[in-house]
This record gives C-alpha cells, structure tokens and sequence, in this order.
C-alpha cells in the first residue's frame, strides 16, 4: 500500500524534475513571471506577462541569464511563445492531458522552485473567449509570479500552463495539447498567425416569434456594425446588419464566441456561417484570412 | 493512506499546547516534558498559562525570549506527556506534503495541510524561512508545521501573502540548545 509518505516524497520528487525545464521570465516592470522550456529553444509563457516591445530575458534553473525574443502570440489563449538559446535546460516532460481526470492531484509551479498543491476541479471550462477543451480549472492558489508556469501531475509532468489572466475569480490552466499547437505553428511558420474576419459585431436578442419559427435554441446572437474594406467578410458579401448565428455549426451568443472560433488553425480554412438577412437565414461560405499585422 | 496522516495527526495534537496571553489564544510545542516552546510575539508575559492537550492547565514560566528570532521558551511542572518528535528541516523539499496544528481563529487543535511552497529567505539576505502552501489564521502563530509522519519541521509564526512561514525546526533546536547550555 502506498503510504501518505511515498505521496509526499513523490510530490517532492515531481517539483525537483520539473523545476529543470522552468525559468524566470522579465517581461514586465518588477514582478518576474514564470516559463517553461517546451522544446527546440521555445520557451512558452503567460501572454500577459510579455509587455509588448520590451527586451526580455530568461533566468535559467541554474540562476544564467539569457536573452528571449517573442516568436509568438495568442492573446485569446493568454500564451506567448519565446525563443532562446537555453542550451543546457532540457525540454519539458508534456502529459497526455486527455488522461487528466476531475480530482486528480496537481501542483503548480514558479521558477525558484516555488509550488503550491491542489486538485483539477473541472475540465473544459468555457469562459469567455476560451473555447471548449482548452482550459481546466484547478483548485490551488497561484501565487505572484506563477503565471505562465506549468501545472504538472504527481509525475512531473506538464498538463498545462497555469494563467491568472483567464480568469479573476477561478484558477484556471491552459491544456498542454492546446499549447502544443500554438508551438508548432511556431516551429513551422515561425509565428503565430491570428486568424481574421475583419467584422466588429455586437450582441442582439432574437426575438422568441423568430427563434420559434426558426427552431433556434440560443437567445442571443451578433449583429455586424463594422466590415473592413478588402477583408475576408467583404469578400465574402457581408453587409452591415447581417446577425451573424453560426459558424460551422457552432451557435455564435456573443461575440467572444467568434474569437473562440477563431482559432489560429482555421486560417486559410473555408467556414459555413449562417447570417440572418431581413429575417430569413442563408450560408455564407467565408474563407478565414490572417489578421494584419499592426503598422 | 488516510490511517497515517491520521496517526501522525493524534501525534500532533498531543504535543501541540494552547498559550493564553493578553490577546487569545496562541500555540505552542511541547518540547520535553517541562519544556515549552512557542514564538515570542505569541508569549509576552514571564508567567502565563498553557493548556495541555488533556485538558490540564498550568503555568508557565519564561527561560527566554528572543523577540529577533521571535522565539521563546517556557518552563512547565513536569507533565508526564511524550514531547514532539523532530524532524530535520534541512531535509525537507519543496513539495512535500506538511500539516500544520494550531488554534486558528481560537478553533482548538485544528489542522491544516498542504505543501512546501518555497526555501529561503523572504526577501534577499533575510533569515531563512520554510514558506508553506498551508492556510493558517491567528492562533496558528507557535504552533507545529510537521511532515507526514508527524514530525516537527517548523513553527508557524507568520503570514505573508497567504503562505505560511515557519522557522525551520533546526534553527529553534540550536536557539533551544543554547540557551539551555547557558541557564546552567
């Protein structure tokens, strides 16, 4: 029978090898932020964490300094990836989270080693512009500092990476799987792209006469007031006052549900949106276009 | 695995004491049989009372106060009782799983548990502390932090930031030492 001090000495063990792949992240004024070396020189952190145009500089397991610069960034997911030459910090361990179960025993990690205990008390927790399967919330306590730090099974094994910024009032972490992507549109694009319509929406009521005859189960939808001129919504002919509903089959409430749909995979990808125009529905085919980058 | 971390929790409790001061409750460990030890914002009189965990209570006198290192020691009657086991707080790691024993918020005995959060000092160049992931309140202040086997790693003495610092466990054992050593 496993004692309660195998458990201790097992949890003891699992911030001792996780904590080789963690680093200190100065991306802000005062308050370091924590990272973890996912692999090839790519260091993931708390988007929120990396103020934008500032130098940024890694503190090693081993106390090194090193330069980072952004390769990357998903503010809807609050993630940023860095590059850095860590030669020397192994990359991280990464968990298969499909396994992680409501319950399970968890620990959350600050570059120092600093770690704090609890357990997963939700899976596909849907707040705001997070979408389905990408963040679980976790009953511990994130300390200062620990933003962008690994959340890892008694193991030591990374199942996520824990944010403040997704949430003031739950703790919440980003699944390892939705960060693996994130990663590899760095690995093979050298960035990462956001995806763009080019519409600014709001929400609507629908009327019950109109959800009735049209058997509509959500309350809400999004109403176009903005089309950028040579976007993708443009071309797609979407006109101020069209009420956005769906999008490849998923009911659009409020507008953070279209940036959940948004994903950064879905660029160059074409989408099925159905738009209420003088009360009837139609399909609009949209082919998804890469955001412009800021001049 | 419940059984033991039960077991070592009936072991704190017996050697965790009460400690009436001007202002409530606060705790204290009993060290020997006739010895006492607790923090020294916790204990500000050279004689007060201490309940034992049989319900008895006696008085007790100081030996010493060091308000720097905020410890102080007590001289009780000879109690009969089995004093705290201690463990090595230089062999502890972050990580591991603690409970701690107090008075919290006056709720007497209670117990508490979580994890070492940090070694270290508090802020650079400060005295070390054992930073715990472990929800304390007032009247927790001279109590137990111990591991899983029930052995006395450190005493909570304060809250920061909502993590429990408690001095490590060998560093009152030296304060203990000494200041026997000299009263003799």
């Amino acid at each position: 029978m496993t004692t309660v001090m195998d458990l201790s000495n097992a949890l003891a063990s699992a911030v001792e090898r996780a904590s080789g792949w963690v680093l200190a992240v100065h991306g802000r004024p005062r308050l370091p932020s924590t990272g973890v070396h996912w692999r090839g020189g790519l260091i993931v952190t708390a988007n929120h964490t990396v103020e934008p145009d500032r130098e940024v500089t890694l503190t090693g397991p081993d106390g090194r300094s090193l330069p980072a610069s952004v390769a990357g960034r998903d503010p809807s997911l609050d993630i940023a990836v860095l590059r850095a030459a860590v030669d020397g910090v192994p990359a991280a361990d990464i968990a298969d989270d499909g396994d992680v179960r409501v319950g399970h025993l968890v620990m959350a990690l600050g570059a120092g080693p600093r770690a704090s205990a609890g357990i997963v008390s939700a899976l596909d927790v849907r707040r705001g512009r997070h979408a389905a399967g990408e963040l679980l919330a976790v009953d511990l306590t994130l300390y200062p500092g620990f933003s962008g730090g690994p959340l890892v099974d008694v193991r030591g094994r990374i199942i996520g990476i824990t944010t403040s910024g997704a949430s003031r009032h739950l703790q919440c972490a980003v699944r390892a799987t939705a960060v693996t992507r994130l990663v590899e549109h760095v690995i093979r694009g050298g960035r990462i792209p956001r995806a763009y319509l080019g519409v600014g929406t709001q929400p609507v009521e629908l009327p019950d006469a109109l959800r009735e005859r049209l058997g509509l189960a959500q309350r809400t939808a999004i109403i176009v007031v903005s089309v950028k001129p040579d976007s993708p919504a443009a071309a797609a002919g979407l006109i101020i006052g069209d009420i956005i509903l769906s999008i490849d089959g998923r009911a659009i409430a409020e507008p953070e549900d279209l940036v959940a749909v948004l994903q950064p995979d879905r660029v160059g990808a074409a989408v099925a949106m159905i738009i209420l125009r003088g009360g009837e529905p139609r399909e609009f085919p949209v082919t998804v276009g890469e955001r412009p980058s800021r001049a | 695995m419940t059984p033991h971390l039960a077991q070592a929790a009936d072991r704190l409790r017996e050697v965790t004491v009460e400690i009436y001061g001007s202002g409530g409750v606060g705790a204290g460990i009993l060290w020997a049989p006739d010895l006492v030890v607790t923090n020294a914002h916790v204990a500000r009189a050279p004689c007060l009372r201490v309940g034992l965990a049989d319900e008895r209570q006696v008085d007790a006198h100081l030996i010493i106060a060091d308000r720097r290192a905020d410890l102080a020691l007590f001289r009780i009657p000879h109690c009969g009782a089995a004093p705290a086991a201690l463990g090595d707080s230089d062999a502890l790691r972050v990580g591991a799983l603690v409970v701690a024993l107090g008075h919290p918020l006056g709720l007497r005995r209670t117990l508490t548990a979580g994890v070492v959060h940090a070694l270290g000092p508090a802020r650079p160049g400060g005295r070390r502390w054992i930073h715990a992931d472990v929800r304390l309140a007032p009247g927790n202040s001279g109590g137990p932090l111990a591991d899983t086997a029930g052995q006395v790693v450190g005493i909570n003495t304060m809250i920061a930031g909502g993590l429990a610092l408690a001095i490590p466990i060998n560093d009152v054992r030296r304060f203990v030492t000494s200041t026997l050593a000299s009263a003799t």
